[in-house]
């Protein structure tokens, strides 16, 4: 009696898997069988009235069908870093030189290791004996209000990045972005589908920090470019050796030729920055990095006037066939910075040629605009972008409406990107990307036909076996077998989980996994019959005595995949899931559902001894 | 179809020579790792990596010329066995230069042949380093729960033996990643992501077959004399054979199919499962259940098993 009912349980409990399995997956086979029909329509007319009104029904099939992962689909996986370093260097106030010092060596020491930088940052501070206070908010406040202050600001940080990165990416437009953050300082990017690698990293990582800065008089450029080339020559032996550390160091040169050195004697300032009679100073782009690396330099910027800083152009002008940045003496303090600014928009300047972005301002942004313009009349003000200067325009007259331009852009696809990055407002601090994995479409589709090709050979490979080894047994098996990858697939449907390559491998290595449970079943049964048991019995004792080698087995393999999937990053969490996903089925698969198959067989006395090979 | 039917091998006796064979194993792929070392991937050394594919055939040596030509460091290798090359270097944060200095250098002296990058990633320091110790705690960390979970379904020296023998599996595919590493064109062995998941899926996997071993041998032994044991041993041997080979073939069919299918992104993993599961094979019957079976002798005390049925 007890058995009837557990019997009447087991087949509801496998109608009831079968489906919900069929209606997870039915959308990804609506979605799959819509696009079919959709390619088969040959004309643009004919398949833009079918997406319209089948519109509904394409969208939501798309919503809830099996999502391909990154690799197969082709696309970007970014993981990004918030420079907390240089958020602590923006809340700190009357910063010395002890304190850029201390700085530098949390920068070193972050760079090295996953610990938080503000433990970092505090332990550099205990083993100087100082306290947090003498540069972080009040004097009065305790080294532990600090951090926990210090601790706030960096979450937040890292969640208006978050905010941040996403308006940039939903206003460049890509399908089913994910970001999401990990732990205090890091956010992962998903996206995918992304053509133009080089224009999203782009977009990703400038900081946008827009500023208004007033341009130093040309008399004054010339004077310090003076000062400094005395300061070079004088230092010139000491100096080589410094800029070859320098150029070491620099992120790009590592890439580019080097930069030929000059015999010592010979250094100059003049022979990488050339000044024209109107004032203007250009360098060539042959001599870009090393006057990078140049302005830099604290001792540098210690010999230039009160409050400056030199800054390079963002764009190059061809002169006689050569790349020349033009080379700028700016104010350190902006005028005003991009906070004010509400509404960008990309167009076409005056001459209709040149790309230009066209900018609005809030209502105190515009009138302090109007105080600035209209005290800097025949002044120059900069536009700097994230450290670089766009323009330099003269100031013609008052300004009162609050609108600005910046131009100097090469390109329309330029101009729109800065429209989205002003509009989506500026990083609260850098932002780097630290790991990067990028598919193109065309090994996605290689990945998807491997991926494919292999189950397909997995499972014929290990069903025929099976039919072989087994005969009519193997039947019971490869149902189970099917069953099994079905619920693989629909679990990953139905929980939303991508499906990637070493996902596909999951499922492989499952199938070979699942029918284990079954040859350890039969291999047990035979051996009943060889014992002289009947049918019958040899079943039962069967799967009673199997069961406890065949759960040992799986929750071995259970436990390395969960752990696998708790330290795992990316790829190898979509293997580790496959794998836990497949192997908890094939208990249910492999022992419930066969057991099932073969009762049912039993009892319309199609089974004889020889049905277990 | 029956293989392996009705068996009387000896295994016991001639355990002392695969203790040999398992130690020479051993040995060997632990000389390699101290002398030649293993050759990581990205995801633990950090750098960037740009997969480039030709249209037409073109000879690896033409590709590095010309990309050392532009000044381009790094190395380069050939990747799989269908015209795409490897391009690794250090890692900077700007994948765009890297990408446009390739590119342009392959355009403009490789004009007839189309390339393509196809796929970039970079690993910076940091996440190297992070990736590094996610994959040591969690093999740790899987090593302890298998302990555990079998010291508690069994006795604590079947455990053990368990786990020596997992140790026994990993070390030898590690050894031999390092004695094979970088002789293949078609799979370049490196350490990675995956190849932790390989070690992880065999101790998974591996004490599948020694559970099947001591499952029988616990069925078996029940009150019965130490003097007997090496007979039980041999017999429950035999009899779990067939299940054990045939279990472990199975899996080694669905590996062999990825390693051949799946492309040189998975072939490392799927060679790595593939040697595992064979050493682990024999491992649970000439390292795990001899071991048990000695450590018995030596304690001379009688087993208490964990959860044996009365039948």
């Amino acid at each position: 009696m007890l058995s009837m009912k557990n019997k009447r349980f087991n087949l509801l409990l496998i109608a009831a898997v079968t489906l919900v399995a069929a209606w997870s997956l039915w959308p990804t086979w609506r979605d799959y069988s819509l696009s079919q029909q959709l390619n088969s329509l040959r004309s643009a007319p004919d398949s833009l009235r079918f997406s319209l009104s089948n519109r509904d029904e394409i969208e939501n099939a798309r919503k809830k069908s099996l999502k391909l992962g990154l690799d197969l689909k082709g696309g970007m996986h970014l993981v990004m870093e918030v420079d907390q370093v240089d958020l602590f260097e923006q809340k700190a106030w009357n910063k010395d030189a002890k304190f850029i010092a201390i700085m530098k060596n949390v920068r070193a020491k972050a760079s090295q290791s996953d610990a938080r930088v503000l433990d970092i940052l505090y332990g550099e501070f205990k083993n100087e004996n100082m306290r947090l206070s003498r540069y972080f908010y009040d004097i009065r406040n305790s080294d532990q209000e600090i951090v926990k202050k210090l601790e706030k600001e960096s979450e937040d940080a890292l969640n208006r990045a978050k905010e941040i990165i996403r308006n940039r990416i939903d206003q460049y437009g890509v399908a089913e972005p994910v970001i999401t953050t990990q732990g205090s300082r890091k956010l992962i990017i998903e996206l995918p589908g992304v053509s133009d690698e080089n224009r999203v990293r782009n977009l990703l990582k400038g900081t946008a920090k827009l500023e208004f800065r007033l341009l130093r008089d040309p008399e004054i450029l010339v004077r310090t470019l003076d000062r400094l080339n005395t300061y070079i020559v004088q230092n010139s032996t000491a100096l080589q050796s410094t800029s070859d550390s320098n150029a070491a160091s620099s992120v790009s040169s590592q890439l580019k030729a080097p930069v030929p050195a000059k015999p010592a004697s010979s250094r100059s300032l003049y022979d990488d920055i050339r000044v024209y009679q109107n004032g203007t100073a250009y360098t060539t782009e042959h001599s870009r990095d090393y006057v990078v690396s140049l302005i830099r330099r604290s001792d540098i910027q210690a010999l230039l006037p009160q409050d400056t800083e030199l800054l390079l152009s963002a764009k190059s002008d061809l002169i006689n066939n050569e790349k020349h940045f033009t080379l700028y003496l700016v104010k350190k303090t902006p005028e005003l910075t991009g906070g004010v600014i509400t509404e960008a928009k990309a167009t076409f300047g005056s001459q209709g040629v040149q790309p230009e972005v066209l900018m609005a301002m809030n209502s105190e942004g515009t009138s302090k605009w109007a105080r600035i313009t209209g005290a800097n009349i025949g002044k120059r003000i900069a536009i700097v972008l994230d450290g670089a200067v766009y323009s330099a325009p003269v100031v013609q007259s008052k300004i009162p409406s609050g609108n600005s331009v910046i131009n100097g852009i090469e390109s329309l696809e330029e101009a729109k990107d800065l429209e989205i990055v002003l509009k989506a407002g500026a990083l609260p601090a850098p932002v780097r990307i630290i790991e990067e994995r990028s598919v193109g479409p065309s090994l996605g589709a290689d990945y998807i036909r491997a991926g494919v090709l292999s189950l397909a050979w997995a499972f014929c490979a290990v069903s025929v076996f099976m039919l072989v080894y087994y005969k009519k047994a193997g039947i019971a098996a490869d149902i189970a077998l099917v069953l099994n990858i079905v619920i693989v697939l629909s679990v990953l449907a139905g929980f939303n989980a991508s499906l990637s390559l070493p996902g596909i491998a999951g499922i492989v290595l499952t199938i070979g996994m699942a029918v284990d449970a079954n040859v350890l079943i039969y291999e047990r049964i035979r051996e009943e019959l060889d014992g002289g048991k009947v049918l019958k019995s040899a079943i039962e004792v069967g799967y009673d005595r199997a069961f406890s080698s065949i759960f040992d087995s799986h929750v071995t393999t259970l436990s390395a995949a969960f752990l696998l999937y708790t330290y795992g990053i990316g790829p190898i969490q979509g293997f580790a899931l496959t794998l836990m996903i497949g192997t908890a089925a094939s208990l249910f698969t492999s022992i419930v559902v066969t057991k099932e198959i073969f009762s049912f067989l039993l009892v319309r006395n199609l089974m004889t001894q020889k049905s277990f090979g | 179809m029956r293989i392996f039917h009705k068996t009387s091998f000896d295994f016991i006796r001639f355990r002392k020579i695969a203790y040999g064979f398992s130690l020479v194993l051993l040995a060997s792929g632990l000389i390699s790792l101290a002398v030649k070392g293993l050759n990581y991937g990205i995801d633990f050394r950090g750098g960037s990596e740009v997969l480039i594919r030709f249209e037409k055939n073109i000879d690896v040596s033409t590709v590095r010329t010309v990309l050392d030509a532009a000044g381009v460091s790094g190395s380069l290798k050939q990747y799989g066995l269908d015209r795409s090359f490897l391009f690794s270097t250090v890692f900077n944060g700007e994948t765009n230069d890297l990408k446009s200095l390739v590119s342009h250098a392959l355009n403009d002296r490789l004009k007839g042949n189309h390339h393509e990058i196809v796929r970039i990633d970079a690993v910076g320091p940091s996440i190297a380093s992070d990736l590094k110790w996610s994959a040591v705690k969690a093999l740790i960390a899987s090593l302890l729960a298998i302990l555990i979970y079998v010291g508690f379904r069994f006795e604590l020296k079947f455990a053990t033996a368990g786990v020596v023998a997992i140790f026994h599996d990993i070390l030898t595919v590690l050894g031999l990643f390092s004695i094979l590493g970088g002789l293949f064109d078609f799979m370049p062995l490196e350490m990675d992501q995956s190849i932790i998941a390989a070690f992880l899926t065999i101790a998974g996997y591996s004490i599948t077959d020694t559970v099947v071993v001591y499952d029988r041998i616990r069925e078996r032994i029940r009150g019965q004399k130490p003097a007997d044991y090496e007979r039980i041993f041999n017999e429950s041997m035999n009899q779990t054979l067939s299940r054990t080979i045939i279990t472990s073939g199975t899996v080694l069919l669905s590996v062999l199919v990825l390693f051949i299918f799946a492309g040189p992104a998975i072939r490392g993993f799927a060679f790595a499962v593939f040697i595992g599961i064979l050493i682990g094979t024999y491992s649970s019957i000439f390292v795990a259940a001899p071991l048990v079976f000695d450590w018995l002798r030596l304690s001379k005390s009688p087993v208490h098993l964990r959860g044996s049925k009365v039948s």
